[in-house]
């Protein structure tokens, strides 16, 4: 009789499935390989009702650049439609002429202090305060995708006072 | 005679300005929450807020911890995205952040576990315990039990 048929003939095949099946079902149990390529989607609505409040739609941490600035800055969209930037735990230095401006996050010219020539921007007014929560009306034609950065920027010398790259909220 | 009180009054002047400054420094005025609704009725507040980051297992999103009126602690997930996988559950860490694959276990950092991940994609809220010091808390990480794995972890800064 042939080595080979032997084995498969023999009980020796029952104790392989006998070892082999349960080590099989473990490395499944355990790996779960079939949710790599299965998504568990859920969708839970939020733990409170919303409708009348303001919503935030970006947010992010301000820094400071030329000077040291701190807070957070939150875009919001009233109920009404109306979308305005709110300065939260907010700080920065004093100074002549500054202003809050949104920026492209990607300007090289946000890496500089002082920027050069130009920063392309969509103005939203004068500083109201150094210090403190204050807000800012964004015009409705802005495009919230590529203005995502808050600035606070003195016109008079061209410094980024800090900024703030927004995140969707 | 006539100096010193020229002196005197150019001093009183500046002394006076001055003050005005910072009187109008102090009296700045600090806007609040824009309300369109009339009612003013108990609403939650949000405390902290961060964003997923995690390469290993691609996992995106932001994490958002709300105080209920009735002073409940709730964190929500919004945007959220991470791959799926076995026994993964939501904990808050005491860490400032959290790596890739960052064993809880082996470096035995305290946590707070809030229960297994309802869902690999979508919004989903997890109650907090109430009596979690968010202070110390202030990590959000998406753990694989099995694995002692970090799927991605979302560091809080308050909102």
């Amino acid at each position: 009789m042939n080595a080979h048929v032997g084995f498969w003939q023999s009980r020796k095949k029952w104790v392989l499935a006998a070892v082999a099946l349960p080590l099989l079902v473990a490395a499944w149990w355990a790996f779960r390989p079939e949710k790599l390529w299965i998504n568990q989607k859920v969708s839970e609505p939020a733990p409170f009702a919303s409708g009348a409040d303001p919503q935030p739609l970006y947010t992010g941490r301000l820094e400071g650049t030329a000077h040291q600035t701190s807070g957070r800055a939150t875009i919001y969209r009233s109920p009404d439609g109306r979308q305005y930037l709110r300065l939260t735990d907010f700080s920065t230095s004093n100074g002549p002429d500054v202003h809050v401006l949104l920026a492209r996050s990607d300007d090289t010219n946000l890496l500089r202090e002082i920027v050069k020539g130009q920063l392309d921007s969509v103005e939203l007014g004068s500083l109201k305060g150094n210090d403190g929560d204050q807000n800012y009306d964004v015009p409705a034609t802005v495009d919230l995708h590529k203005y995502n950065a808050a600035v606070v920027y003195c016109e008079r010398f061209h410094a980024i006072f800090g900024l703030a790259r927004l995140e969707q909220f | 005679m006539v100096r010193t009180r020229k002196t005197l009054l150019t001093l009183a002047t500046l002394a006076f300005a001055f003050g005005a400054s910072v009187y109008a420094q102090d009296s700045m005025k600090q806007d609040g929450m824009k309300q369109d609704s009339m009612k003013q009725e108990a609403k939650p507040k949000t405390l902290a807020t961060g964003t997923f980051h995690g390469k290993v297992h691609n996992t995106s999103g932001r994490a958002t911890i709300y105080q209920q009126p009735d002073g409940k602690l709730v964190l929500r997930l919004t945007n959220f995205k991470t791959s799926n996988g076995p026994d993964v559950h939501v904990i808050l860490v005491a860490a400032k952040d959290a790596d890739d694959d960052a064993n809880f276990l082996k470096s035995s950092t305290e946590r707070v576990e809030l229960g297994s991940l309802k869902g690999n994609q979508g919004d989903q809220n997890y109650e907090i315990p109430s009596n979690t010091d968010l202070s110390k808390f202030k990590t959000v990480s998406i753990y694989c039990e099995r694995f002692n794995a970090n799927f991605g972890a979302a560091p809080l800064e308050k909102f």
